[in-house]
């Protein structure tokens, strides 16, 4: 029994001793001011690799959730006979919800773990610390323009995101089901708005952008320096992640959406 | 700051999780020499570059370098320091993505501003130096193991530092590439008139090299002095250790249970 409580406790230890880590290293990232001509190539370089090869899946996946939501929003609506409300239902469910989070969690999977592994074999090869010894700060030399990649790439992928669903959406529900195009547009228009609606799925992934790359370049930071840690420690992006935007998303909604 | 010693470590103790891997261990390392740490695998040789390049501190004891106690030091200051030093890794370290050229010139950018055609002037004859000035435009996965360690190594002087460390530098090596390694080890001392830092335990190689050479094992340095002076050592573990004897003070077996009790055996097996 005691050596139940004693584990327990040294789990709590260890869990508030990483949350203190991460917090270093985030200051530590963020501490220094970049120069522009050194930091902005390398910042670019990063955008290209976390966001521009990101939106090959983005994007298809937009198209098929848009289309999706079509076809289940018109099968609902039509029930009630007011399938013409279908674009306002997409829209609504793209900007405010699957927008932000699909997006965050497909960039946990694709770009998140990548940069886990990255840097982590730079750590197991010695790369890391051949810098430092070069009196290169690796934090801000590789660390901080793959953590500010993310935190820029994501609201923007999952604006294209929102944008790509809503025209699966329309493909689905004016094209093939036979929706009034007007009143698809129409509603849409009238109902969604620009600050509450999508500005707040905007801040949404702003956080999540922010988390989900700060998970993906501490773990990788963090790892133990074998095969066997930097595995770990991608897979721990991943399921951090994830955990923490679903979590996060539903704190976020609670506070935009919620009526109390 | 114009001190024989370069280097010099006083009772330093360290110890990882839980494991202490320096016991008080003091050493002078001399400016302007190679010097020769060698020992077991394990006792913690490469942390002992780490802890003189300020990547690790001690629990306690002071590590001075160059009249600087680097654990002590500022990060701002410590990385300026880092600047006078080059490491040679023992895995070469290269950055994977660049090439070797860009490797090379790593540090001129970061550190300096020089123009393009001087630190491609600069460059060349780093890698001219180790023999690679033809491998310029190879990528580090298109390198053998030992071309691998001559472009970390023209990395490593590229700032023409005062201090190099070498963790390793024949792990692994063929004859040949252990040869030219060898040889640039020693030129580049002789020409440059850095002071070296050779971790090895590779004993003909380094004791060929250095002019100084000290053994450390089980977290204390058990000898120390010229290559001359060790040979001629009286402690039967330096000898164990130069001579390669796979029992002695150093024993074969791992300590455990006896024998007769592990086997099962009521007679008396020792």
């Amino acid at each position: 029994m005691i050596d139940r409580i004693a584990a327990f406790g040294r789990l709590g230890l260890d869990i508030v001793s990483s949350f203190g880590r991460s917090g270093r290293f985030l200051a530590g990232v963020l501490g220094g001011v970049p120069r522009p001509a050194t930091g902005f190539p390398l910042l670019l370089k990063q955008l290209y690799a976390v966001g521009v090869l990101s939106l090959a899946i983005i994007v298809v996946s937009g198209l098929f959730i848009g289309m999706v939501l079509g076809l289940q929003g018109y099968t609902i609506l039509s029930d009630y006979g007011s399938e013409a409300a279908i674009g306002q239902m997409i829209a609504l469910t793209l900007v405010r919800e699957l927008g932000p989070v699909v997006t965050a969690l497909l960039f946990a999977g694709r770009a998140g773990s990548a940069l886990t592994a990255e840097i982590g074999l730079m750590k197991a090869t010695e790369q890391l610390s051949s810098m430092e010894m070069m009196g290169v700060d690796p934090l801000r030399r590789v660390i901080a323009p793959r953590l500010w990649a993310g935190f820029i790439a994501m609201p923007v992928l999952a604006v294209i995101f929102s944008v790509v669903g809503i025209w699966g959406g329309m493909l689905v529900g004016v094209d093939w089901l036979g929706v009034f195009e007007g009143s698809f547009w129409g509603n849409m228009q009238s109902s969604v708005d620009f600050v509450d609606d999508v500005l707040n799925g905007v801040i949404k992934s702003v956080v999540f952008g922010f988390v989900c790359a700060w998970i993906a370049v501490y773990q990788g930071y963090d790892c133990v320096p074998t095969s066997a840690g930097i595995s770990s420690a991608t897979t721990k992006t991943v399921v951090y992640s994830s955990l923490a935007v679903l979590g996060l998303d539903f704190v976020l909604t609670a506070v935009m959406f919620g009526d109390f | 700051m114009n001190s024989p010693a370069y280097i010099s470590l006083k009772d330093v103790v360290f110890s990882r999780s839980g494991r202490r891997i320096f016991d008080g261990v003091s050493l002078d390392i001399p400016r302007g020499k190679i010097t020769a740490i060698m020992g077991p695998s394990g006792t913690g040789k490469t942390t002992l570059l780490r802890l003189i390049g300020g990547q690790l501190k001690p629990d306690s004891g002071s590590i001075v370098v160059d009249g600087h106690e680097v654990p002590k030091l500022k990060r701002r200051a410590l990385y300026s320091l880092r600047e006078k030093m080059g490491m040679l890794f023992q895995s070469g370290a290269l950055f994977t993505d660049l090439s070797v050229f860009e490797n090379v010139a790593f540090p001129l950018r970061v550190h300096t501003k020089l123009p393009e055609d001087m630190i491609r002037d600069i460059v060349l004859m780093k890698l001219e130096a180790v023999g690679l000035r033809g491998a310029r435009q190879l990528m580090p996965s298109e390198l053998s193991g030992g071309m691998t360690r001559r472009v970390a190594l023209a990395r490593s002087i590229a700032l023409d530092p005062e201090l190099i460390m070498y963790d390793e530098p024949f792990a692994g090596q063929d004859p040949i590439a252990m040869g030219v390694l060898v040889k640039l080890i020693r030129d580049l001392n002789g020409s440059m008139g850095l002071t070296s830092v050779l971790v090895s335990h590779d004993v003909p190689e380094s004791l060929s090299i250095c002019h100084y050479a000290c053994i450390i094992s089980d977290g204390k340095v058990i000898g120390e002095g010229t290559p001359e002076e060790l040979r001629a050592h009286p402690s039967g573990q330096v000898q164990q250790f130069l001579q390669g004897q796979p029992d002695g003070p150093v024993p074969f077996h791992y300590p455990a249970d006896g024998a007769a009790q592990d086997f099962g055996l009521s007679g008396g097996v020792s």
